[in-house]
C-alpha cells in the first residue's frame, strides 16, 4: 500500500509527462498492483468525459448574442449607440410633460440671451472723424442719432 | 480559407474589429465551457467568458505572441472564473492535495473500469453517463473542478498546469488524483444503476472487462 501511495498520482499520467525513472518504476508498479491497474482503468474509462460533457453544453447554448454583447462592450459601446438614441426618443415620446419641465429653464436661458445681446447691438458707439474745411469733426453714431463733438477751436 | 489567429490578432490590434469579432465567434465556446466547469452557474460562466474577451481586446496591444492566443485568452478566462467562486467560497476541509492510504483504498473500489469496458470511447453507457458528467463535477471542490476542467477542455500538461496554477508539479498530480477519484465516486452510484441491465445484455458473451478489486 505504501509503494500504492507513492504511485497514484502518477496514474493517468500522459506519454512524456513522467520522467524515465517514474515511468519505469511505475509500470512495474502496476504490473504487480491489481488495485492500481484498476485505477488505471477507472480513470481512462472516463478520461474526456468532463470536456465533452462541457462542450456539448455549450453547444447547446445559443451564442447568438455572445459575440454582439462583447463587441458593444470593447467598443464602449458605440455599436449600442442607435438603440440609446432610439430609447431616448422613445422616453421623450412618453413623457411630454417632463420633457417640456426640464426643456423650459434651457429655452427661457436662451431667450435671455437673444435679448440682451439684440438689445446691446444699437447701443454701440461708432466713432466717425471727418475732416470738414480743415476743421476735424467727431461724430458720435448713438441710438439716437448722430452726435457731432466739436473740437475746442470749432466754436470760436 | 480562415486566417490564423495571429493574423486575426494582428488585425484586431489595428483597430479591425470584424479581426476581433472572429476570434470571439472562434474561441466563445470554449471560453464558456471552460468557465461553466469552473463556476458552475450557466449565467457567471456566460459574464466570465465575456468579460475574458473585453480583457483580452484592452491587452491586444501587450500580447507578444509569445504563447499562442488561445493558451493566453484560456489563462485569463481560468482566473476570472477561479476568481468569482473563490469570492463566495468557504474553506472546505476536504480540500487536501496529499494522497494517503486510504485515498487509494477508496480509488480502487468498485469504480467506473468495468460497467465502461475495455473500449470507452465507443461505449454506450459512456455516452449516457456523459449527461451526468455536469452534476458529478459539480459535487467537486472548486481546486478540483479546476484542475480537472483545464486538464480536460483545455489539455494541459502538468507542467503547464503548476505554471496556470502556481503550484508544484508534485501538487497537479496529486490534485488530479484526488479530482479524479472524486468523479469516479460521484459516478459510481449512477453507473451502478446501469451496470445490471448491461450486465444482463451482455450475458453470454465473453470478457465482461477487468475485474476490479474489492
Amino acid at each position: 500500500m505504501r509503494e500504492c501511495v507513492r504511485f497514484a498520482p502518477m496514474i493517468g499520467a500522459r506519454v512524456g509527462e513522467l520522467t524515465p525513472g517514474e515511468a519505469k518504476a511505475l509500470a512495474a508498479h502496476l504490473a504487480e498492483c491489481k488495485g492500481c491497474r484498476a485505477t488505471l482503468a477507472a480513470f481512462e474509462a472516463t478520461d474526456g468525459l468532463v470536456a465533452e460533457s462541457l462542450l456539448a453544453r455549450a453547444n447547446s447554448r445559443d451564442f447568438g448574442p455572445f459575440v454582439d454583447e462583447v463587441m458593444a462592450r470593447v467598443s464602449g459601446g458605440r455599436e449600442a449607440s442607435p438603440a440609446a438614441r432610439g430609447g431616448i426618443l422613445a422616453w421623450l415620446g412618453g413623457h411630454r410633460r417632463a420633457a417640456a419641465a426640464a426643456l423650459a429653464p434651457l429655452v427661457a436661458a436662451l431667450a435671455v440671451l437673444v435679448y440682451v445681446r439684440v438689445g446691446t447691438g444699437p447701443r454701440e458707439i461708432a466713432l466717425l472723424e471727418i475732416d470738414a474745411e480743415g476743421e476735424a469733426v467727431t461724430v458720435l453714431q448713438t441710438v439716437d442719432g448722430p452726435v457731432v463733438l466739436l473740437s475746442p477751436g470749432a466754436g470760436s | 480559407m480562415e486566417a490564423d489567429d495571429l493574423s486575426l490578432v494582428s488585425r484586431a490590434r489595428a483597430g479591425d474589429s470584424d479581426a476581433f469579432r472572429a476570434l470571439v465567434v472562434r474561441y466563445q465556446r470554449k471560453v464558456y465551457a471552460l468557465a461553466l466547469g469552473i463556476v458552475k452557474d450557466p449565467d457567471l460562466a456566460w459574464d466570465v467568458a465575456q468579460e475574458a474577451f473585453v480583457r483580452v481586446h484592452g491587452s491586444l496591444r501587450g500580447f507578444e505572441g509569445k504563447a499562442a492566443f488561445s493558451t493566453w485568452l484560456f489563462r485569463i478566462a481560468t482566473h476570472l472564473a477561479i476568481d468569482s467562486v473563490r469570492r463566495e467560497r468557504t474553506s472546505r476541509k476536504d480540500d487536501v492535495d496529499e494522497v494517503n492510504e486510504a485515498h487509494v483504498a477508496e480509488a480502487g473500489e468498485g469504480i467506473l473500469s468495468t460497467p465502461l469496458g475495455n473500449d470507452p470511447r465507443e461505449n454506450a453507457l459512456r455516452r449516457e453517463l456523459a449527461g451526468k458528467i455536469q452534476e458529478a463535477l459539480e459535487t467537486l471542490p472548486e481546486k478540483h473542478r479546476t484542475i480537472l476542467v483545464l486538464r480536460e477542455v483545455e489539455g494541459l500538461s502538468y507542467e503547464e498546469l503548476a505554471e496556470r496554477l502556481g503550484i508544484h508539479k508534485g501538487t497537479v498530480m496529486s490534485r488530479l488524483f484526488h479530482a479524479r477519484k472524486k468523479m469516479q465516486a460521484a459516478l459510481r452510484e449512477y453507473a451502478g444503476d446501469l451496470v445490471p441491465a448491461r450486465e444482463g445484455e451482455d450475458q453470454g458473451s465473453a470478457g465482461g472487462g477487468e475485474e476490479v478489486e474489492p
